[in-house]
């Protein structure tokens, strides 16, 4: 790849005679600022992760080992943050790829201004900010005055005002459909590309073949964007682990526990309990998830292309 | 030329080509409606923007939600602000100290360089949530809580690794041997990145900046942390702040604020869609 044009540029001779350096004093910075801003901070939280240490006792820290731990695996409140975590990073990124694949695939033939125009159009949702994303639907969700139930009331699938955001089974996936909408752009964005890529003798001679728009869809076009639903998917799933605006600013995490994710979860254990030790503790055991997570996935990746 | 999804030719109407642009308008439906909705909503009175039966055209259109965002208790002007003066420093510095460090892992040879680069990508995919508590007490230390510094720190947490991946699946597409005269003739590698490279990944730079600036300006965690005084608040956290006390039941002049939120990312955004998808999907690859 890039290593074998700089490689190239050295004479053959040389290549061998040449020490080869630990470090490139121009990745530096990078590497310092991140040593400040991001190894620093996981370094402390595993230190906190095994000390009582709450800021509003003005004890200071103490070492408790792995009682944090101890006290997660019998806390319910965790299994059922990570529960929800896991429900809405699945069900919100398997739904939007699909939706994004589905228009993908809607408007790849299309040529002309009015389509590149539809295109663009298509995307907005992605240009709309997360806060924006959920108070918006929010809005739109209000039992009385809110779009929503009006239109599902004029045309008679409810008879009276659904509390979307109200009721702890509806207010989980009333969420997900606000995450799915801004999300499936990002899908459509990079499938479209990479539908674009497709080789176009594939597509000729598949149609030479007499291959009809099921098939090719299936056995041609498929195959060629597994990589992109891949990478996409892995992107999305990450950013939705990550997810606190919409979540926050639609429900914060209630009623109940009912939409309480782990950042939810957190982010009330350090910043309204000020219970660090513990907020830390559980960013850790999540942090093991994700990064096994990732090596499982981005290992199937390469397996797969 | 790409030919039809559906089987007749380009310009035959079929009931194949019907349900294929059925389709299409349905997904333009849903796009759009709720950012229509957004914006019939900010030209709307209080009243009617919560009327049981909503109106799909404001029956009394009225600016004020608007003139209302800047003469009010609130500062909105100061909210809009921070967020522009935040987001656009950790671009800008994002870019900065990416572009050597992803000129590196592109072209040079070294032998940490698989580590560094699987390092960073790493970071990238680190739970914001799980720094939270110790990028705290570090900015409290460093007495950077509650001002632009200390937020550009903890947005620069994500801006950096995303901004060095991007910037190398850019300059991994610049042929190598550009950059062979600048050589001979013996320039040092930081003139041959700052006069030879460097111009001619500008459309790479630009887009990379435009994408940390949105996702900076997308966080919420970190202002909502960071940040004690209402005044030097983010607009993203302001909205959230204020909703339950001005906009409770002024939806209206909630929707104006959300207009006036989302009118800078659609800006960014649109202006640079297309090169987005190459830096995203190479960078991502690139780092496996």
């Amino acid at each position: 790849m890039a290593a074998a044009g700089a490689i190239s540029a050295n004479a053959p001779a040389r290549r061998n005679a040449e020490r080869v350096p630990w470090f490139d004093w121009m990745a530096l910075p990078t590497v310092a600022v991140l040593a400040v801003v991001i190894g620093y901070p996981v370094a402390y939280t595993l230190v906190l992760s095994t000390k009582k240490y709450n800021l509003l006792d003005m004890a200071p820290a103490k070492f408790i080992g792995g009682a944090n731990y101890s006290r997660l695996f019998s806390d319910p409140v965790f299994w059922h943050s990570l529960g929800n975590t896991a429900i809405y990073t699945f069900g919100s990124v398997v739904v939007a790829s699909l939706l994004g694949l589905a228009l993908a695939l809607l408007t790849e033939s299309l040529t002309g201004w009015r389509f590149r125009t539809a295109r663009m159009l298509l995307l907005t949702p992605w240009a709309v900010p997360f806060v924006v994303v959920a108070f918006l639907f929010r809005y739109m969700y209000l039992q009385n005055g809110g779009v929503i139930n009006a239109v599902l009331l004029d045309l008679g699938i409810i008879d009276r005002p659904v509390l979307w955001l109200n009721n702890s089974a509806l207010a989980l996936p009333s969420i997900m459909v606000a995450n799915v909408w801004a999300m499936t752009p990002f899908f459509f964005l990079l499938l479209s590309a990479a539908l674009a890529a497709i080789p176009s003798e594939v597509i000729e001679s598949a149609r030479i073949d007499k291959a009809g728009t099921w098939s090719m869809v299936y056995h041609i076009k498929l195959p060629f964007l597994r990589g992109a639903l891949f990478i996409s998917s892995l992107l999305m799933i990450i950013s939705n682990f990550n997810d606190f605006a919409k979540i926050w600013a639609m429900s914060q995490g209630g009623p109940g526990y009912s939409t309480t994710t782990l950042v939810v979860y957190v982010y009330r254990l350090a910043f309204e309990k000020f219970d660090f030790g513990y907020a830390s503790a559980i960013g850790v055991v999540w942090l093991a998830l994700l990064l096994i997570f990732a090596v499982v996935y981005l290992r199937a990746l390469r397996v797969n292309t | 030329m790409k030919g039809g999804v559906a089987n007749g030719g380009p310009r035959r109407f079929t009931p194949g080509r019907a349900a294929q642009y059925l389709a299409i308008a349905f997904g333009l439906f849903w796009s759009l409606a709720p950012v229509y909705w957004m914006l019939a909503t900010s030209f709307k009175t209080e009243l009617e923007a919560t009327r049981i039966d909503p109106t799909l055209l404001p029956v009394d259109p009225t600016f004020a939600n608007y003139i209302g965002l800047g003469g009010q208790s609130l500062p909105f002007f100061a909210f809009f602000f921070n967020s522009i003066v935040s987001c656009l420093l950790t671009a800008a510095i994002a870019v900065i100290i990416a572009t050597p460090a992803a000129y590196a892992l592109s072209r040079a040879r070294f032998r940490l360089r698989g580590a560094t680069g699987y390092a960073i990508l790493l970071f990238r995919m680190l739970p914001l949530v799980v720094m939270l508590a110790p990028l705290y007490l570090l900015l409290l230390n460093l007495h950077l809580l509650d001002s632009i510094g200390g937020l550009v720190v903890g947005f620069t947490t994500f801006g950096l690794p995303f901004a060095v991946w991007m910037m190398k699946s850019f300059i991994d597409a610049v042929p190598i041997e550009i950059e062979e005269a600048a050589r001979v003739d013996g320039y040092p590698r930081w003139q041959i990145l700052l006069r030879v490279v460097t111009p001619l990944v500008m459309p790479g730079i630009l887009t990379t900046a435009t994408f940390v600036f949105m996702e900076a300006w997308n966080n919420l965690i970190y202002p909502l942390t960071f940040m004690t005084t209402m005044e030097k608040q983010t607009l993203p956290a302001a909205l959230v702040l204020t909703f339950t006390g001005q906009f409770k039941t002024d939806w209206g002049g909630m929707m104006a604020a959300a207009t006036i939120t989302t009118l800078p990312l659609m800006i960014a955004f649109f202006a640079v869609q297309r090169s987005m998808v190459r830096g995203l999907t190479s960078g991502a690859v690139a780092g496996a």
